[in-house]
């Protein structure tokens, strides 16, 4: 591999990781706040993307612009999907019934898309959608750029709200004990609605991310939640930083494999790592006590 | 108060032995004359699926009803055992029947490394491992050319000569199925009634009581995942034996998987022949809609709803809710077994009508921490 085909990796790693560190913050974050593993996170995603598209299909205009439809869309989603959806599960079986009934919403979400819209791949396309920059001979795709400044701004918003807001206390309050969360006056059950809301919007500014860059179709999402889920056990359940930096770094590994490997088996990559995870160190690396136990 | 153990020759208990016994055999006399009443070769191949789907769901509820541990990856097995039988043939010349049994050996040693990762933490990340299992199996099986073929598929040789004709493939494997079906339902049946079965149990619905009384949780896990495996693969491996073509795209399928736990959820994880009735019932709606509709996109959104509406208003599946039922009417008089749900829904209420005749708590499990709370206010 040459220095220039490793320094254009490398870049392709990090900008992707970024998308892939948003999104895995918002799975990390149903999981800490609810115990759930949201597999319709990533159909989700999908929806979102398909959304943009069809925005830019129909009103011609940027799809960057229908993020102020899906963002309060999803948020909303989410939110009554904890309150009246989740909440509704027994608790002592939670964690595994969470997930029968995502995987449900996942499967209706991608069987409804594939309804109205086909299974037809689907791409925007922008005057922008072909130029790129190049800087110290790495040249990178502009709607890469722009996902990825996405990610990161959402990224940081997230890590701001969470950090400096009471609301932000309050949740990660409900992730770190429920029940002392509870004792202290925070209404967890409102709590966990809003932060699955906010999860869900995480997956709406994704969706409109990856709709700039790649093609679409229903059932692309599998290709997404696998690498999700890897990122989040390998990060530690429930751990927002752990999952980011297990996203950006097994982004850049995917990216740099690709090269020697191709697509399909660098994508192993995230699935070995999940694997060796549960192996040597089963709460991940970032993990604290919570991962512990699931 | 009445109780069963007292011995009483009351006569319940004998009827409904009998009962059982009588649709025990009502059932092997369907199963045993089906073949001769099916009009056509269609509606027997239809059967065939059906009591194929049976294997699966019942091998998958030897992990998934004992532990409580949601597999949604074990199309992940079935898919290896008939890609392992068809390679074993291709290869290496082996008799079929020789290279099913020896896929299902394979597959579940493959079985126990997954076991080993994803179940010494709890019910997440074994969930997480399979889903996983079955997306890198399909993009390997995919890309793999050379040894299985690719996307392209493998075509799977007839262990039945040419003089064999169709109408007879369908009848002579409906009866293979059948007695696959019958093997996972008696280790079923063999394994509730031991000492593994009672300890799996605990495991389901209370792991961390279940490890403070000794059981040894991990080894009972992955002996349950490991036989589970070795039936799920025997029962694709003999699918791919009739069937005669295998493609990655359906062989590690997540929907197949999403089959399987569909069906033992609606018949009842509990109950031995829970997940055969869900078969039966999920099975034909399957195979209706697809000569009805076609392969449109609408049975996801069917399987999706269904399984969104048994996991939310029927988690305990169709048996459990009926049975309970005819208990409620007749209050049950054996000792039953309880489930750590139905415990603590009965705290729960026991709780709130405590708290509403004399305010004072009076269960001792949870009085330490309501006390708290409540001088907290």
């Amino acid at each position: 591999m040459t220095g220039a085909l490793f320094a254009q990796s490398l870049v392709l790693g990090i900008l992707l990781g970024g998308l892939y560190a948003l999104l895995a913050a918002g799975l990390t974050l149903y999981f800490g706040v609810m115990r759930v593993v949201m597999i319709a996170h990533s159909a989700f995603l999908i929806l979102a993307a398909y959304l943009a598209w069809y925005f830019h299909e129909r009103s011609g205009l940027d799809p960057l612009l229908s993020l102020v439809i899906t963002v309060p869309l999803f948020f909303v989603i989410g939110y009554g999907m904890q309150r009246f959806l989740v909440s509704r599960l027994r608790p002592i079986s939670l964690t595994t019934m969470s997930v029968l009934l995502t995987f449900a919403v996942a499967l209706t979400i991608e069987g409804l898309l594939g309804f109205v819209w086909t299974g037809t791949q689907r791409r925007v396309q922008l005057p922008y959608s072909g130029t790129s920059i190049e800087v110290a001979g790495v040249s990178v795709a502009v709607v890469k750029l722009i996902a990825f400044a996405l990610a990161a701004v959402s990224l940081a918003a997230l890590y701001l709200i969470l950090r400096k807001t009471s609301f932000g206390r309050a949740l990660r309050a409900t992730t770190q004990h429920p029940e002392a969360a509870r004792l202290i006056g925070i209404d967890t059950d409102r709590v966990a609605g809003l932060g699955f809301g906010l999860g869900l919007a995480t997956a709406a500014i994704g969706g409109t991310a990856l709709a700039l860059d790649y093609t679409i179709y229903p059932s692309l999402h599998w290709h997404w939640i696998g690498p999700l889920m890897a990122i989040i056990v390998v990060g530690g359940l429930g751990s927002i930083p752990g999952a980011a930096i297990a996203a950006l770094l097994l982004g850049v590994a995917a990216s740099l494999l690709q090269v020697p490997l191709g697509t399909t088996w660098a994508q192993t990559v995230f699935y070995l790592a999940l694997f060796v995870t549960l192996m040597i160190r089963p709460q991940g690396f970032f993990g604290g006590r919570l991962a512990q136990r699931f | 108060m009445p109780n069963a153990s007292s011995g009483t020759p009351s006569g319940r208990p004998t009827t409904a032995r009998v009962a059982r016994f009588a649709g025990l055999l009502a059932l092997v006399a369907v199963v045993l004359l089906f073949p001769s009443l099916a009009p056509d070769p269609f509606v027997l191949s239809v059967g065939v699926v059906i009591l194929s789907y049976a294997v699966l769901a019942t091998s998958w509820n030897l992990v998934g009803g004992f532990t409580g541990y949601i597999s949604l990856g074990h199309a992940a097995y079935s898919g290896l055992g008939g890609y392992a039988t068809a390679l074993l043939v291709l290869r290496t010349g082996l008799d079929p029947w020789l290279a099913l049994v020896a896929g299902g050996l394979i597959v579940a040693v493959i079985a126990v490394p997954v076991g080993v990762a994803s179940l010494r933490v709890r019910g997440a990340s074994f969930v997480i491992v399979s889903i996983a299992l079955v997306l890198i199996l399909q993009l390997t099986f995919q890309s793999w050319h050379t040894f299985t073929g690719g996307s392209g598929g493998l075509r799977v040789p007839r262990p039945f000569g040419p003089e064999v004709l169709r109408p007879e493939q369908h009848e002579r494997f409906f009866y293979l199925h059948a007695v696959l079906l019958a093997l996972a339902l008696l280790t079923w049946w063999v394994i509730e009634r031991s000492r593994l079965g009672a300890g799996l149990k605990a495991i389901r619905e209370d792991e961390d009581k279940a490890q403070a009384l000794g059981v040894p949780t991990f080894a009972y896990k992955l002996t349950a995942l490991v036989v589970s495996a070795f039936f799920t693969a025997l029962g694709g491996g003999l699918y791919a034996l009739w069937f005669g073509y295998l493609d990655p795209i359906f062989q590690f399928s997540i929907l197949v998987g999403t089959y399987m736990v569909l069906m033992a959820l609606l018949g009842g994880v509990r109950s031995l022949f829970g997940p055969l009735l869900g078969a039966v019932v999920v099975g034909y709606a399957v195979e209706v809609f697809k000569s009805q509709y076609g392969d449109t996109q609408f049975h996801l959104v069917a399987t999706g709803i269904l399984l969104g509406l048994v996991v939310l208003f029927m988690p305990d599946g169709v048996i459990p809710a009926l049975t309970s039922l005819v208990h409620r009417r007749r209050r049950a008089a054996s000792i039953r077994e309880v489930s750590a749900a139905e415990l603590a829904e009965q705290r729960d209420g026991r709780q709130r009508d405590g708290r509403q005749r004399d305010g004072r708590q009076r269960d001792g499990r949870q009085r330490d921490g309501r006390q708290r709370e409540e001088t907290a206010r």
